[in-house]
């Protein structure tokens, strides 16, 4: 088992026993990258050895529903079981297909979670584009030079129909975007209206800022133009950039409103917003709320 | 190299193909079986096996009937790669 596989069948299970449920009626699972470790073995190897001798486990296990496949496989459970692989919106598009089952009666339980790890394969090519910082830097979100951190994780949640016992926090809305041409400030601001809630009623932002000088400067018009430059927190300064971060985020908001967080001495949040824009082609909205 | 450095050097292997992780050397039975009991190799783990003797042995199975026999202990994949490398001098 690759270390993402461990790293999603962690997360997976830890959910499953937060929420105190056996058995999910669905797994759905989004991931940018896939297993990376895997499809580097396999291909490593598939050059070395001119296209024979490939070893079948590296190839199964390179395939990006691998995680959910092997939850699925611990667990024993033959419910519906998808993965999604949409770049910086593959976690988003997990979410909605939840929200989906949930809406359509499909299922009232379900497994939800991203997964996206770095190798040092990765990691090498991607700092190519000069995505990441050359030196360290112990004040990421606020560098004030280019480039940020290298990032992975996984996370998962258990997104019920109803309010159970063991529920930390309600999804009111969730909205994700690709290449629009609208204003991050528009996007934002209808999407508050839709779900009739004010700028104000806002406890707490959670941006998705990343340390990045030439991005930051988008989150910064942002929080500046919209929210005053109040209530607002980063997170990649946690968890490092990765095409599925937002699940982080999302993770960080339901505990601060499950822990009642303060955030600056101001009272626990009970309404988060999180806005995400990974390389500002995928915009991502969440809204969460204290259940 | 004989049977037993033999036997010993292709449990090191089963265990870095497969990754057996947590399974040591010295707990797999020269005897014991490799699939369903003993080390509960599945399908897969024997085209991994396949792979294996290929690689580091030069052997090809012709035929799958032929993995069942070869595949039953480490014992009797020492003793179907000595034949082969005897067969060779």
């Amino acid at each position: 088992m690759s270390r993402i596989i461990k790293m999603g069948v962690a997360a997976a299970m830890e959910a499953l026993k937060d929420a105190e449920l056996p058995m999910p009626d669905a797994i759905v699972t989004g991931t940018a990258y896939g297993c990376l470790a895997d499809t580097d073995a396999f291909l490593t190897r598939m050059v070395e050895f001119n296209e024979e001798l490939l070893s079948p486990t590296s190839f199964i296990q390179s395939t990006h529903n691998t995680v959910g496949a092997q939850i699925a496989l611990m667990l024993h459970c033959h419910h519906y079981n998808n993965t999604y692989v949409h770049r910086g919106s593959s976690f988003e598009a997990a979410v909605l297909d939840a929200q989906s089952l949930i809406e359509e009666g499909e299922a009232e339980n379900i497994l939800v979670g991203s997964v996206d790890e770095i190798i040092e394969n990765s990691h090498t090519i991607i700092s190519r584009f000069g995505i990441y910082k050359e030196s360290e830097s112990n004040k990421l979100l606020n560098s004030g030079t280019n480039g940020t951190m290298a990032g992975e994780g996984a996370t998962f949640f258990v997104f019920s129909k109803n309010k159970e016992t063991g529920s930390i926090a309600k999804l009111e809305d969730i909205k994700t975007y690709y290449k629009t041409n609208r204003k991050a400030e528009n996007i934002i601001h209808n999407f508050l209206m839709e779900n009739n809630v004010r700028v104000d009623n806002i406890d707490l932002i959670i941006l998705g800022n990343n340390g990045d000088a030439k991005t930051d400067e988008h989150y910064n018009t942002v929080a500046q133009h919209l929210f005053g430059g109040k209530r607002l927190v980063g997170y990649k300064n946690y968890c490092g950039e990765y095409p599925t971060s937002s699940a982080f985020a999302l993770w960080m908001a339901a505990r601060m409103i499950e822990h009642g967080k303060k955030i600056n001495d101001e009272t626990s949040p009970k309404k988060i917003l999180i806005y995400n824009n990974y390389k500002l082609k995928y915009p991502s909205l969440y809204l969460l709320s204290a259940c | 190299m004989d049977k037993q450095e033999l036997m010993q050097r292709l449990k090191d292997e089963i265990i870095k193909q497969l990754k057996l992780e947590g399974t040591k050397p010295e707990s797999i039975g020269d005897h014991d079986p490799l699939f369903v009991e003993g080390l509960g190799l599945d399908s897969i783990d024997a085209l991994e096996l396949i792979v294996l003797l290929q690689q580091e042995y030069k052997i090809k199975l012709n035929n799958a009937e032929q993995g069942q026999e070869v595949f039953r202990s480490v014992s009797t994949m020492a003793d179907f790669i000595l034949e082969h490398q005897a067969k060779q001098v």
